[in-house]
């Protein structure tokens, strides 16, 4: 308690020092974040006000202290939602207030539906440019709860006067809510540990880089908003368990609410709370406080969560949420004998019957969670790391992860959170069991999968603060205070061990500072919509080529024509360009996947056929080979070929697509059925005649991703024709011919020469004819 | 055995007789053993109607291939699903060509890998497509199934037999660790410790925190010895990779790691001679620093780029 204080101007020095990492130019980002910062700090008053008048209660007598406390705890809480809102701000301040990559386009474009035509239309809508011939029911297929949200703030400032456009709102709810996980965090700690841990988690998880990941201004996804209300629920969770009132739960249940409408991580909450109750119980530490937390929590949670179109019936219906209903029943029957033990006075009979039925419960119950988490472990298994579904293996995010992941997101959190597990484990208590077991599950759902790493890196936060504060306790106390105490003096470790404890533990903050500022600097703010290349004086060239292929669409083509891309592109063309597309970025539907994946891969005619079947007006591709962009069609058209061979088996090959020796190669010595195909023809049409590097000595047609000069420079087209290539050629779009107004005949013509060898035929007959001139000659004779 | 030595007018051996032959041997045992004599006889000799599944390999244990013997497991899955099943015919026998008993029919097909899965159709010559790419597809019994019903046209519905061994080990370990308490029953205040359970919640999370679950699903090997100089290299160059051996150093450093930040906890709250304590601070800074640039280090061998130590 007594070293707080001191701790707090050090943190205070620690993030200034974060926030003077970024260098000049922080004029337009302290601009930006006023009108962000404003709500952030509105919303932070009452919970750090609340920590304040906790403060005073517990100090008693020290009021002087205690109000520095409060005031510091809530500097120090509003320095890191600025931190963190300002640390997301690199995508802004680079480039501009953009909306990042594939998945968010969408949530944009159904945000702005949701504020043009209103909730009741958008809970209806019915979108029939996705997805073409099929359509998509957006209203009960999306978690609703990002686009209400940033439907709602704009909504409210609008009616403020404050005109803002809807996408500057989606593209800055992501940093403001960072600011709030912050908050919750701070929460959710303080409950767990002390105010002090709490405040170094809130700096901790403002600017960790898993959770920056996915929560960079312009980065509009769920995962942004779900994190807070995964943060939230459990704060008030472990409220309620601590003070068993209906008040708290109910609040859980809102929140639990809230994420289920964000995400479908909400089934983590699901799980966790259950299992937290049943080690409760098999702790012996049951209390009415738990059994009125789980039972409101269960039965109002549950009513709530099937409010969502998208989670229906889903809550009664699927393993994932049997758990809690097993868990659930068995705090009622456990609850039942409680009851029962009070009433009945044969001890004996009493405990015999006790252990029979808990044992019966706890068997059916081990059942129920063996049978759910073995179909969990082996959806996770199957679905996502193992290569069954070509389709999910091709999405970098469902691998499995690698240490140096951990140490990429967490640095050196990663290494000092198993010691604030320690220490939660070594003073437990009810709440610090779920921080258990939270960490123990969140770090194997982590490491199966990439993705899960941001489900982790709350509790790695808050646990390393746990672990950090600790430290910070022992070793930052102030001398001065110490030694009024005389029989204290015994134990002191000396000031000078104390002060470099204190000085490399700082260092190390330090580090891992510079190091979260570097890796969002330079991993996690690239909006992958416009690209930046830098040459060696620094200076910058800005690529915006999807931008110009996707205004190009907008402007040129009919509005009701259907473009065909591979699937990531999807979201892209309909949000930017506003044309109908075959498949997007929901890939829910893998044998329209695979037709596309077919008509790519396949020879001209083969593709014109199914392009035909299809009503495609228009094919765009992305080609890298002249800028060197490695993401481009040709790199991913393996996974085409595969997801089309796997609907397609008789057509599509993969080893056709190899040379001999297995290699894939666009090269000359590439196999010719890869030369053909039409995703190369469309992406080299013209090339060959093209100088990439002026001046160097590469031959005309080089492939700059792949190193090599092109095989087939020779590419016409019959069916197709270019329409529209980018500036640095990046996109390029073909136009589908229609059909000819007459078949044109497959044979050739016949030509006319037979006649003139018809006509030298004649010489004879005409002798012939002689001939028979004589003899009527001499049958006149005859005559 | 009589069957083989009566001769066709033509003076070669009769399909007829052949596929009898063939028959009576796979009932026996569904993966025929051939040598060079019998695989130039019922494999290549051309008067055929039945296809043949060979495999090449080898299988003798001096011959060091692990690889041949996962893929006779696999082989002798599918095999046997074929064997038992319901559309078991005359038209597809799976045989088996070992290194040690017919070298002269590698050297006769220019063969110098194993294992290697080749069909040879009813007619014709084997072409291309019929030699199996294990590279790319690898040899689960469900690939080979699905290359043979694209060769041959015969759907063989693999069905393994089920693997009791994860069911046994979970039962013996449920009753050991039944017994042990049974045991035990009079004192159960281990269940109570809470170091033990401590220790049991960290081996978890450094066991995932060092990627042992990307090395149970992606099965890397355990080091790299470079074939030219002979240098093991324990670290793997590239930061989308890891080696087992790697991932146990790093769990090593995570665990010195964090023993450092709570000796240095210890230190501060234990109550004993100051100089001991002193000491045990002392360690226990050491181990965190020590071991954290460490593994910095290694992750800036790693990762690329990296501008910090």
């Amino acid at each position: 308690m007594k070293s707080s204080p001191n701790k707090g101007v050090l943190l205070q020095y620690w993030l200034s020092g974060a926030l003077g990492g970024w260098g000049g130019t922080s004029d337009g980002k302290h601009k930006a974040s006023t009108n962000a910062g404003g709500s952030v700090h509105g919303n932070s008053r009452p919970g750090a006000a609340g920590g304040g008048g906790g403060k005073v209660g517990l100090s008693g007598g020290l009021t002087q202290p205690a109000g520095w406390q409060s005031l510091l705890s809530f500097s120090i809480l509003f320095l890191a939602c600025l931190a963190g809102f300002s640390s997301r701000l690199f995508a802004v301040i680079r480039f501009e207030s953009i909306i990042h990559e594939f998945d968010p386009w969408f949530n944009y474009r159904s945000t702005h539906h949701l504020t043009t035509n209103g909730f009741y239309e958008f809970l209806n809508w019915f979108d029939e440019r996705a997805w073409y011939p099929l359509g998509r029911i957006v209203g009960g297929t999306v978690y609703p709860g990002l686009m209400v949200t940033a439907g709602l703030i704009h909504y409210v400032l609008n009616l403020l006067h404050i005109t803002v456009h809807i996408r500057d709102v989606c593209v800055f709810l992501a940093p403001v809510f960072s600011g709030l996980t912050a908050i919750s965090t701070f929460l959710l700690t303080r409950e767990l540990w002390n105010q002090g841990a709490g405040l170094l988690a809130a700096c901790f998880i403002a600017i960790v880089p898993g959770y920056i990941s996915r929560s960079v201004a312009g980065s509009f996804d769920n995962e942004g908003i779900a994190i807070f209300a995964l943060q939230f629920t459990y704060y008030l969770w472990v409220k309620s368990v601590k003070t068993g009132s209906v008040f708290w739960t109910i609040g859980c249940c809102l929140s639990y609410f809230y994420m289920v409408s964000a995400w479908g991580g909400y089934v983590f909450i699901i799980n966790l709370i259950p299992l937290h109750v049943f080690v409760l119980l098999l702790m012996q530490r049951y209390s009415r406080r738990v059994y009125i937390a789980y039972s409101t929590f269960y039965i109002v949670g549950l009513v709530l969560s099937m409010q969502i179109p998208f989670v229906g019936f889903q809550p009664i219906r699927t393993s994932e949420h049997m758990a809690a209903a097993g868990v659930f029943a068995l705090l009622q029957a456990y609850a039942f004998l409680q009851y029962l033990k009070d009433r009945l006075t044969r001890q004996e009979f009493q405990t015999l019957f006790f252990l029979g039925v808990s044992l019966a419960a706890g068997m059916v119950f081990l059942t129920v969670i063996y049978l759910t988490y073995t179909g969990l472990y082996v959806r996770l298994l199957t679905c996502y790391a193992k290569i069954h579904i070509p389709i999910i293996a091709s999405v970098s995010e469902h691998q499995p992860t690698t240490w140096v992941s951990f140490f990429f997101d967490l640095h050196i959190l990663v290494c000092t959170f198993p010691a604030g597990l320690w220490f939660c484990i070594k003073n437990i208590n009810d709440e610090r069991v779920f921080v258990a077991l939270y960490a123990i599950s969140a770090v194997y759902f982590a490491g199966v999968m990439v993705r899960l790493m941001l489900t982790l890196t709350p509790v790695v936060c808050m646990l390393s603060a746990v672990a950090f504060s600790s430290v910070f306790e022992h070793y930052m106390g102030d001398d001065t205070k110490r030694e009024k105490p005389p029989e204290k003096a015994e134990e002191g470790l000396g000031p000078n061990i104390k002060s470099i404890v204190t000085m490399l533990m700082l260092m190390l903050l330090m580090m891992f500072a510079v190091h979260c500022t570097w890796v969002t600097s330079n991993a996690y703010s690239s909006p992958s919509v416009v690209l930046a290349s830098y040459n060696h004086d620094g200076t910058r060239n800005i690529l915006d080529d999807f931008r110009e292929a996707y205004y190009w669409l907008r402007q040129n083509t009919d509005e009701h024509a259907r473009v065909m891309s591979w699937w990531d592109y999807g979201y892209q063309i309909a949000g930017m360009a506003n044309r109908t597309t075959l498949v997007d970025n929901n890939t829910w539907n893998n044998s329209h996947i695979a037709l596309v994946g077919k008509a790519m891969s396949s020879n001209e005619s083969a593709a014109y056929q199914i392009m035909r079947s299809l009503d495609v007006d228009y094919v765009l591709i992305i080609f890298g080979g002249v800028i060197g962009y490695s993401g481009d069609d040709i790199n991913k058209f393996l996974w085409m070929v595969r997801i089309a061979e796997g609907e397609h088996p008789k057509d599509i090959r993969e080893s056709d697509y190899f040379t001999p020796q297995g290699e894939f190669r666009v090269d000359k010595a590439g196999s010719p059925t890869l030369l053909n195909c039409l995703m190369y023809k469309m992406s080299y049409y013209r090339f060959g005649e093209m100088q990439v590097r002026r001046g160097a000595l590469t031959p005309p047609g080089f492939d700059r991703t792949r190193n090599a000069e092109i095989g087939n420079k020779d590419i016409k087209f019959k069916h197709l024709e270019e329409a529209f290539t980018s500036e640095h050629w990046l996109v390029r779009i073909y136009k589908v011919k229609k059909l000819d107004n007459r078949e044109p005949l497959d044979h050739k013509l016949r030509s006319v020469v037979p006649k003139q060898k018809y006509t030298s035929k004649k010489v004879p007959l005409m002798l012939g004819g002689e001939f028979a001139l004589q003899v009527w000659r001499d049958s006149f004779r005859f005559s | 055995m009589f069957l083989i030595e009566c001769k066709c007018p033509n003076g070669m051996y009769c399909p007829l007789f052949k596929v009898d032959q063939m028959m009576e041997w796979s009932s026996r045992r569904s993966v025929v053993r051939m040598n060079g004599d019998k695989f130039r006889r019922f494999v290549k000799a051309p008067p055929r109607n039945y296809s043949v599944i060979v495999m090449f390999t080898a299988l003798q244990p001096q011959r060091q291939c692990s690889v041949c013997r996962q893929a006779n497991e696999e082989y002798q899955v599918l095999a046997n699903s074929w064997r038992y099943s319901s559309a078991f015919s005359n038209k597809l026998f799976f045989t088996v060509v070992d290194y040690d008993e017919g070298a002269d029919v590698f050297q006769q097909l220019n063969m110098n890998s194993a294992p290697t899965f080749m069909h040879f159709p009813a007619k014709g010559k084997p072409k291309r497509a019929d030699t199996f790419d294990l590279q790319r597809i690898g040899f689960a019994s469900e690939q080979l199934a699905k290359w043979i019903a694209d060769r041959t046209d015969v759907q063989i519905r693999v069905f393994r037999p089920p693997n009791y061994s994860g069911t046994i080990a979970l039962a013996l370990l449920v009753s050991l660790v039944g017994g042990l308490l049974y045991l035990r029953r009079n004192n159960l205040e281990f269940i109570y410790n809470k170091t033990g359970w401590a220790m049991a919640a960290l081996c978890v999370v450094f066991a995932m925190t060092s990627g042992q679950m990307w090395n149970h699903i992606r099965g890397p090997p355990y080091a790299h010895k470079n074939p030219q100089n002979g240098q093991v290299s324990y670290i793997h160059g590239s930061s989308q990779a890891q080696f087992v051996a790697e991932s146990h150093i790093i769990l090593l450093l995570n665990a010195a790691i964090t023993m450092g930040m709570v000796l240095l906890n210890e230190a501060a709250t234990s109550k004993g001679d100051v100089g001991k304590r002193r000491i045990i601070c002392l360690v226990g800074l050491g181990l965190v620093v020590f071991f954290f640039s460490f593994l910095l280090s290694i992750f800036r061998s790693k990762y690329h780029g990296y501008p910090y130590r």
